[in-house]
Order: C-alpha cells, then sequence, then structure tokens
C-alpha cells in the first residue's frame, strides 16, 4: 500500500503570490494579449463562419441514414426487420412486401424512420446483414418546422447520395 | 430664470438620465464581443439590419426586442407581488440616481453665471453616493427574499453579507480621500485634480492614494457585484441567484440596473482616482485661454485618427471566408463616407469657430465638450477594466470574498488611513 506515495509540490505560497494583486495581472496581460490580437485583425479567431463554411465529415461520422442499392438499382433491403428489432429508440418502421426482381423473396414497401426518436446510435448499420443500411450521408444538421417531415420514408432514404467515395466508407471500417 | 437656465438645467439632467442608459447598450455590446475576443471567438455579429451590422450593435436592439415581448411571469406562489415588483426598479432607479452628483465638466461660466455641470447640482457629492448606492442593495435583497425560492434567498443573503463587508473597505479608502482633498464636493475634488505634482505629474488620486486606488476598484467590483465578485448572481452555484424568478422586462432591469452601476462606479472611480473630467496637464484655464491653438491641434489630429481608424475598418470588416460581391466591404464603405462626412462636419464647425469666436463663451462652450469627451473617454476605459477583469479572473469562494474583504482590505484601509494622514499632517 505505501509504494506509490507521491508528493505533490505545493505552488502558490510565496509572498509574491499571496499578494494576489501580481498574479491578477500577470492573468490579465495574457487575455488583455488575446484581445488586442484578435481586435487588430479578426481573422486571427479560432472560428468557423459556419453556416456559410461547413465543417470537414469525416467518414466514420454517423450521419442521417440512407438506404443503399444494388448496381442496377434496386433495393438492397430485403426486409428482415433486423434494424428495426435492434433499434434502441424504436424510430424504424418497416412494412414487408413481395420481391419480383428474383433477388430475395422480400422487399420493403415502407421504410420510415422517425429522426425525432433516432440517437444516432448506428445499431441499425452494424445489425444489417445486407449492407443496406448506412449512416454516411454526411448530414449533420437535421432541423425540420414541424414534426410531420421529420418522418423520412423510402423514397428520400434511397435518393440521398453518399457523403464519401465506398473505398473511404470501407476503410473507415463501420 | 431666462432661457439659457433653463436649457442648462434640461440639458444636465438629461445627461445624467440618458448617457448611463445609452451606456448599457454599449456596455452590452462591448461585454459580448469583448468577451468573444478575449476569449479568441467573435461573438455575437451577425444581427443586421440590411445588411448594416455595425459591428455586432444591432444585436442590443434583437435582445430588446426579445426581452420586451417575452412573457412578464410572476409566479404563483409569490405572495408579496408589490415586493417582487418594486425590487428590480429599486435596483434600477437607485443605480441612474447615484449617477447624479458627478460632475462631468468643470463649472460653466457663461455672462456671468455659473453653472455647476451635475445633474443635481448640490454639495453632498460623495455622500449622495455612498447614500444611494447602499440603498440599491435592498432591491437586490428586496427580490431575492419576495421571489420565495431557496437560489433567490441565498444570492440575496450573499449580496447582503458581501455589501456589509466590502462597504467599509470603501468608506475607510474614502477617507483617506477625503483628508486629501478636504472636501466631500466632487466638482472641487475634481478641480483639485487639475493641479500638477512636482510641476510634471498631473495631481490624481491614483498618484496621492496608490494603496487606496486599489482598494477602492476592489471595493467597487464588490458594490456592482460584478466578478470576481458575482456570488449572489453565481450562475454556476446558485442558478442566478436573486433574479431566478425575474422574466421579461423585470429581469431586464436587473440586467440594466447591473451595467448602469458599473457604469456608475466606473465614473465615480475616474473622478475620484483618475482626474475626472481633467484633461492630464491642461487646466481648464489654459485651454479656455489657448482655445484657438487647441482647435487647430484637433483639426489636424481629427482626419489623422479616422484614417487611422478607417484601414482598421477596412481590413477587419469584411467576410474572412471566400464569398462574392462581398456585401460587408460595402458596409465598410458606408461607414467610411459616414465617419468623413462627420469629420468634415466638424471641421467645419471649428473653421468657423476660429474664424468668427471673439468672446470667451464659445471658447468655455466648447472646453465643457472636450471635458465630456475626455471624461466619458477615460470612464469608457474603466468599463474595459471591469469586463476585462470578468473574463479573466474567475469567482471567488464565498469564504475568500469575507477572508479578502475583512482580514486584507480592512487592515489595509486602516493603514493607508494612519499614513496618509501622518503625511497630511507632517505637510501642514
Amino acid at each position: 500500500m505505501s509504494a506509490k506515495v507521491k508528493t505533490i509540490e505545493r505552488k502558490g505560497r510565496t509572498f509574491l503570490e499571496h499578494l494576489y494583486l501580481v498574479e491578477v495581472f500577470k492573468g490579465m496581460a495574457v487575455t488583455f494579449g488575446h484581445f488586442f490580437r484578435n481586435l487588430m485583425d479578426n481573422r486571427r479567431l479560432y472560428v468557423r463562419h459556419y453556416p456559410e463554411v461547413k465543417p470537414e465529415i469525416p467518414a466514420r461520422w454517423r450521419g442521417r441514414h440512407r438506404l443503399t442499392t444494388h448496381e442496377d438499382g434496386t433495393v438492397k433491403c430485403v426486409a428482415c426487420f433486423m434494424c428495426q428489432t435492434n433499434c434502441p429508440s424504436n424510430c424504424i418502421m418497416i412494412e414487408a412486401g413481395e420481391r419480383t426482381d428474383g433477388r430475395s423473396e422480400k422487399l420493403p414497401v415502407r421504410f420510415d424512420i422517425d429522426l425525432l426518436e433516432c440517437i444516432y446510435c448506428g445499431y441499425c448499420v452494424e445489425a444489417c446483414p445486407m449492407d443496406a443500411i448506412r449512416m454516411d450521408t454526411g448530414i449533420f444538421s437535421v432541423t425540420s418546422y414541424d414534426r410531420e417531415s421529420m418522418m423520412i420514408g423510402l423514397e428520400d432514404l434511397l435518393t440521398t447520395p453518399a457523403g464519401c467515395s465506398e473505398e473511404e466508407y470501407q476503410k473507415g471500417g463501420c | 430664470m431666462s432661457a439659457l437656465d433653463i436649457l442648462l438645467v434640461i440639458l444636465r439632467i438629461a445627461f445624467g438620465a440618458f448617457v448611463p442608459l445609452s451606456f448599457v447598450a454599449v456596455l452590452v455590446w462591448m461585454e459580448r464581443r469583448g468577451a468573444g475576443y478575449f476569449q479568441d471567438r467573435s461573438g455575437p455579429n451577425r444581427c443586421n439590419v440590411l445588411g448594416f451590422r455595425a459591428g455586432g450593435l444591432i444585436q442590443n436592439i434583437a435582445d430588446a426586442v426579445k426581452l420586451i415581448f417575452k412573457e412578464d411571469i410572476v409566479p404563483g406562489h409569490i405572495k408579496h407581488k408589490l415586493y417582487f415588483i418594486l425590487a428590480p426598479t429599486l435596483v434600477f432607479i437607485t443605480a441612474i440616481l447615484s449617477f447624479a452628483m458627478v460632475p462631468f465638466a468643470d463649472t460653466l461660466v457663461l455672462n456671468g453665471k455659473e453653472y455647476i455641470m451635475q445633474a443635481i447640482p448640490a454639495d453632498l457629492g460623495i455622500l449622495w453616493f455612498l447614500a444611494v448606492v447602499g440603498f440599491g442593495v435592498y432591491g437586490i435583497i428586496l427580490a431575492g427574499w419576495s421571489s420565495h425560492n431557496k437560489y433567490g434567498v441565498l444570492g440575496g443573503l450573499r449580496a447582503a453579507a458581501q455589501v456589509i463587508s466590502y462597504e467599509i473597505p470603501m468608506g475607510l479608502a474614502l477617507v483617506s480621500l477625503l483628508t486629501i482633498y478636504s472636501t466631500v464636493n466632487l466638482s472641487e475634488m475634481a478641480r483639485f485634480q487639475g493641479q500638477l505634482l512636482f510641476g510634471f505629474i498631473p495631481m490624481w488620486g491614483v498618484f496621492l492614494q496608490p494603496l487606496g486606488v486599489i482598494i477602492f476598484i476592489v471595493a467597487a467590483f464588490a458594490e456592482t457585484n460584478r466578478t470576481p465578485f458575482d456570488l449572489a448572481e453565481g450562475e454556476s452555484e446558485i442558478v442566478a441567484g436573486f433574479h431566478v424568478e425575474y422574466s421579461s422586462m423585470k429581469f431586464a432591469l436587473f440586467f440594466m440596473g447591473e451595467y448602469v452601476a458599473m457604469f456608475v462606479s466606473s465614473a465615480l472611480i475616474v473622478t475620484l482616482y483618475f482626474g475626472s473630467y481633467q484633461i492630464p496637464w491642461f487646466s481648464t484655464e489654459t485651454l479656455v485661454n489657448h482655445s484657438k491653438p487647441v482647435v487647430f491641434l484637433l483639426m489636424l489630429a481629427m482626419p489623422v485618427a479616422a484614417y487611422f481608424f478607417n484601414i482598421w475598418m477596412k481590413k477587419n470588416n469584411r467576410s474572412q471566408y471566400e464569398r462574392p460581391n462581398d456585401p460587408r466591404v460595402f458596409e465598410a464603405q458606408v461607414y467610411a463616407a459616414v465617419i468623413w462626412s462627420i469629420v468634415i462636419f466638424i471641421e467645419i464647425i471649428f473653421l468657423g469657430f476660429l474664424i468668427f469666436s471673439s468672446g470667451a463663451g464659445g471658447a468655455r462652450i466648447l472646453v465643457a465638450l472636450l471635458q465630456i469627451a475626455c471624461f466619458l473617454f477615460k470612464t469608457f476605459l474603466m468599463c474595459f477594466v471591469y469586463i476585462w477583469v470578468r473574463w479573466t479572473l474567475p469567482r471567488f469562494r464565498y469564504d475568500q470574498l469575507q477572508r479578502l474583504g475583512w482580514q486584507r482590505l480592512l487592515p489595509l484601509a486602516l493603514l493607508n488611513i494612519f499614513i496618509t494622514s501622518a503625511v497630511v499632517v507632517s505637510l501642514a
């Protein structure tokens, strides 16, 4: 038990430091340096001018969802309900229908995600056996004026393009 | 009473009432933009009217509109609605009233009559300030108590204890100041500071009372409930302290009261210790007797200042990212045109003064205006120090606050009185 005794050197016990005022003036000199530098040239502010200058979104960022498609444009999703079952916030609602293009037996006829409920945990992406749902759109700002439009359907999910290239996504290793 | 008397009464009262109020807007702007610049961010700069941002000043209008149109809530659990509503008005009224005795220019002599440049031309001076400011804390205590809220009561109690322990060092620092000035009248104090010490140092309070000025400034910070002594508010520990139950304009009154109090105590620090309206090395009589060379120098200095300000503005007032046809460049051009036309306007007035002025009346009015400008500039700098300190120092713990007040400042103030009296007696 007595092996690790670390003696910490106490600071702030000298007379000058006890006066406070010297230290106060030192601190004020530091902040004034920042103020003066920024006042003379406001390009040096550590600020991103957000709505005009967008942040760089890496490939691993879990943004808004999208549904992927095969090369011929048919939906990859087979309506297996894995994502819906895994979802901790119950925001995915799938309705399965019969599939006629011969790839599998089912396909989703309805695929709704309630973005107000979604917590962007990414479990749906990990659960998907077909790599059909991804969160690689890079959309980080999901806003709306009403609740109804926060419910996105199959159409929106399929038409949203990927935010990064396929190689980058694979390298990101989600 | 002649028409001139009435005009001057109106002007002085207007100055005493509206200058603190308009400084609220300036100070809120300075606080928010200044805080931004101290912390390497930009502060509110997006609000605009037709693309004109005025460096972020438009944000104040948006804030005011928001505060006016918010719902004015009186919570249901409040039993004494009168006191609840009275509290913010008390804070605000005392803050504005305490400015009434501060002189903002030397006594104006027109047609052989003397006009004391204070909102209320009385001799009470510093006593008025102490009485009215001491009353201001009643508003805070009343707000905390009538809110029927734990945090509110805690904030009110803290404010009460803080004011008691810091009024004493403040008063004692003033006692040693009064032994030097041997008057309580602020106008006479200001006139005293127009003299020169050893013939070359302006006889300001800060040079005569180097210890007293520190004690007084620390105590003034505590009086106005600003960081590092903002325990009454303490938003990280007791939410917002005394004004936690207030909303809308009642909150705005507290808010404005705080900033007016800050302005007034800056004005008082300037009046007591930093030479009031006195322009260093230029007494009122010197300025009046040499009004024409002074005006000529001003005429030379103004375009130079405007030129450098324009360079600074052109560099900073533009979008800091790729933007085709940057509207902020146009904005800066409009500001430059406004500034140059103001400069030309004032130059024409000065030119007229140089050519047509003959009597002392015009010169005296000019000197009074110069002194008002000097006073406001000094006060502005002192307000900046308030903001600077706020964004540098963390809040004191409560026991540290009391220890500083009673164990450090009180003995120091007593020592200061002892030294000052010894020196004054030995010199007399």
